[in-house]
């Protein structure tokens, strides 16, 4: 039997999971279609020359399950995450737009609920929701609300960053606990309870990139790692920069309690979403300063040094056990969860 | 399993202490099987093979319950996923294994209504907010999961719900064993016995098919201490000739095991023959409705009998699940074989051999 997802005849789950299928329709189906030098660097937005000036521009969907979770919900998370976007090509996130799908029946006082975060998130990063549209499909057509965003932000002066700039030797750092936000939302989908207070991370790091602008560091890469986790965000950049990755357990920073139901669930929580989250890759010399410049930020408290871009083994990531061992980080074939963001 | 463990087992100091010690005191060379999917798992996650010595060898014994489950009850999975008035319950890793024509994701990208649920007790959900429907529960599991299912029957009977039904492809592990030792060309010097169905079972049930092949045996938890604290322990087995049957995750295992969670599980089900994906059928090695609860039986309600159908060809799956081939001496591995193109169950679940090989692998 033929299983291959590019050959299948309808679109599986896993096409959208973020892995190894996700990429590979990418690269076979959408790219040689939509080909042109900006898409095909894959970034998380693309950097765009308009009238000489240097502009970011990103979209993306969130279609999460549940729409309130711990600590957000899916407004806050689609307005965050296009700011993030933007942020991580370098720039200064400006206006955004909103398109809402809307599953006839649903709510309209959780819709003002979404609306009013959307609203909050929006004004505490301080860009503007500047256009928008709205559909209503009949019940069933839609599960209770999708939101699009898109935004556009002003590159800042001189900066150039891709993940395809990772060199040899550069330090990773990642500005916190990883896997907080996908735990939530799985939690909270399958009704989890554990007595304990994770929530998402969802959070705009805008300003966090502005400092690390303004610090001069010399930073090569920013990316979010969202869904498919830090693990499945490093293979794409070892893969586009064509460089090895050595991370270390010991130093990953993770929750007691995103740890232990990750332990219980049998989830490795370098493939589980983060909303709030970036990774930095910045030459040796560097490291410490901008780690500081991180740590100083609001969303940045527990940035750690994670490991080093090496030469060795191109394209790959490999982690260093706690207990001394060696493993292959390999990006995933398809979900390790359902739809988280 | 209680969280705070989890720390002091992972200690890192206590992890290489371990390893400088087997690493000094393992001469002969040596096959160790784990027959658990969740070591299968935090072994390779951790890295264990790569800081074991060279003669000693990890097989990945049939501890993952998709990876034994025989490929007619896939294939009855997926001529259940079919039915119109069905919703098809089933644990996530059983999505992707190839039927003999299909799978169940491919099923359910055609319309079939096939959910994910993480226990049975998620099925009768099911079954209570769709009382128009048929919802059946794909019963793929070892002793830790049986009493769970069994439980969810009895519930299902005090609650009435009559729009619920199991398809059993339970199975035992102490049986297993057994029919492994049995089999030709089969050698295992030790086994690293499972934490989470030994809960269940308790070192007891282990005793029997200890005392007839001698097999030196511990019975493990997941942390990595754990593991290296097994495999110290069958070293020093091996090395002195002295097979034991040993706890060595006394925290959570007792002699007799639960025993409320025992019962609950031989008041609805029986033992019965079951077929094993490569092994064969093997007599008192599954678990089946009794005749009480047989209104709760998938299989006799929609009249499913499937054929045995051979395994995929080429698929070595049988033979690594008994520690006889290692995924890379498929010649299908890696090649018309990864996990998006998975031939064989073992490259579909995460639990699986030729999946853990691939992924952490390099
Ligand atoms: S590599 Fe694939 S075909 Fe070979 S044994 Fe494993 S699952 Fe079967």
């Amino acid at each position: 039997m033929e299983t291959n997802a590019m050959k299948q005849d309808k679109i599986v789950l896993d096409h959208g999971s973020g892995g190894k299928i996700s990429h590979n329709m990418m690269t076979d189906m959408i790219l040689p279609l939509f080909n042109n030098p900006t898409l095909s660097k894959l970034d998380d937005g693309a950097a765009l020359t308009i009238a000489g000036k240097r502009l970011a521009f990103s979209t993306d969907s969130y279609v999460v399950d549940p729409i309130f979770f711990p600590g957000g919900n899916i407004g806050d998370l689609a307005v965050n995450g296009t700011i993030n976007d933007i942020s991580m090509c370098g720039a200064n996130p400006l206006y955004i737009s909103v398109g809402l799908i809307l599953e006839e029946g649903f709510e309209t006082e959780k819709l003002q609920k979404i609306l009013e975060t959307m609203a909050g998130a929006a004004k505490k990063a301080g860009v503007q929701i500047v256009t928008g549209d709205t559909k209503v499909v009949p019940k069933g057509k839609a599960d209770k609300i999708f939101i699009n965003t898109s935004g556009i932000g002003l590159i800042y002066n001189g900066v150039e960053l891709s993940g395809s700039f990772a060199r040899p030797g550069d330090q990773i750092i990642v500005s916190g606990t990883i896997a907080d936000h996908g735990i939530t939302v799985l939690s909270a989908r399958e009704g989890l309870r554990f007595d304990s207070d994770i929530q998402t991370d969802s959070a705009a790091l805008n300003t966090m990139v502005k400092s690390i602008v303004e610090s001069e560091c010399d930073v090569h890469v920013l990316r979010d790692p969202t869904r498919g986790g830090v693990g499945t965000t490093l293979n794409e950049i070892a893969s586009q920069s064509n460089v090895g990755i050595r991370i270390r357990e010991a130093d990953l920073p993770l929750r007691g309690a995103v740890k232990g139901t990750c332990e219980l669930l049998g989830f490795d929580p370098l493939y589980i979403a983060n909303e709030g989250k970036l990774l930095a890759f910045v030459s040796k010399n560097d490291a410490e300063q901008l780690l500081e410049v991180i740590r100083a930020n609001e969303y940045g408290k527990d940035a750690r040094i994670i490991g080093e871009v090496v030469e060795s083994d191109p394209g790959k990531v490999f982690l260093e056990t706690a207990i001394g061992g060696s493993r292959r980080v390999d990006m995933l074939a398809g979900e390790q969860l359902p739809r988280i963001c | 399993m209680s969280l705070k463990y989890v720390d002091e087992f992972r200690d890192s100091n206590l992890a290489k202490g371990l390893i400088k010690r087997i690493r000094a005191m393992s001469h002969k060379p040596l096959r160790l099987m784990e027959v658990c999917g969740t070591h299968t798992m935090s072994i390779f996650r951790h890295g264990i093979r790569t800081v074991l010595p060279e003669n000693i060898s990890l097989l990945t014994g049939p501890g993952c319950p998709v990876c034994v489950t025989a490929q007619k009850d896939i294939d009855a999975f997926i001529e259940l996923a079919g039915r119109d008035d069905v919703i098809l319950a089933t644990f996530g890793d059983l999505m992707k294994v190839p039927g003999s024509h299909s799978s169940l994701s491919l099923e359910k990208a055609q319309g079939a209504d096939v959910r994910i649920v993480y226990s049975a007790f998620d099925a009768i959900g099911l079954a209570t907010q769709n009382p128009q429907k048929e919802v059946v529960f794909c019963a793929v599991g070892f002793e830790t999961t049986i009493p769970t299912i069994a439980a969810s029957i009895l519930a299902c009977q005090e609650q009435g719900v009559t729009n619920f039904s199991v398809y059993s492809a339970n199975k035992l592990t102490p049986p297993a064993l057994a029919a492994l030792m049995q089999t030709d060309g089969v050698q295992v010097d030790g086994f690293i016995l499972p934490g989470h169905v030994s809960v269940i079972t308790g070192t007891d049930a282990y005793r029997p098919v200890f005392e007839t092949y001698l097999t030196p045996s511990v019975i493990a938890g997941f942390e990595p201490v754990d593991i290296l604290s097994a495999i110290e322990r069958l070293v020093v087995q091996n090395e002195n000739q002295s097979p034991a049957l040993e706890n060595g995750y006394t925290r959570a295992v007792s002699e007799q095991g639960n025993i409320k969670a025992q019962q609950v599980m031989h008041q609805v089900f029986e033992p019965c023959t079951a077929t094993w994906r490569g092994i064969g059928d093997i007599p008192d090695s599954g678990m089946g409705l009794r005749p009480e609860y047989h209104g709760f039986d998938a299989a006799r309600r929609f009249g499913i009998e499937m054929p045995d159908v051979p395994e995929p060809k080429g698929c070595a799956c049988g033979e690594i699940l008994m520690g006889l081939k290692t995924p890379e001496s498929c010649a299908l591995y890696k090649k018309k074989c990864t996990p998006m193109t998975p031939v064989g169950p073992c490259m579909v679940s995460s639990e699986g051999a030729c999946a853990a090989f691939y992924k952490y692998s390099v």
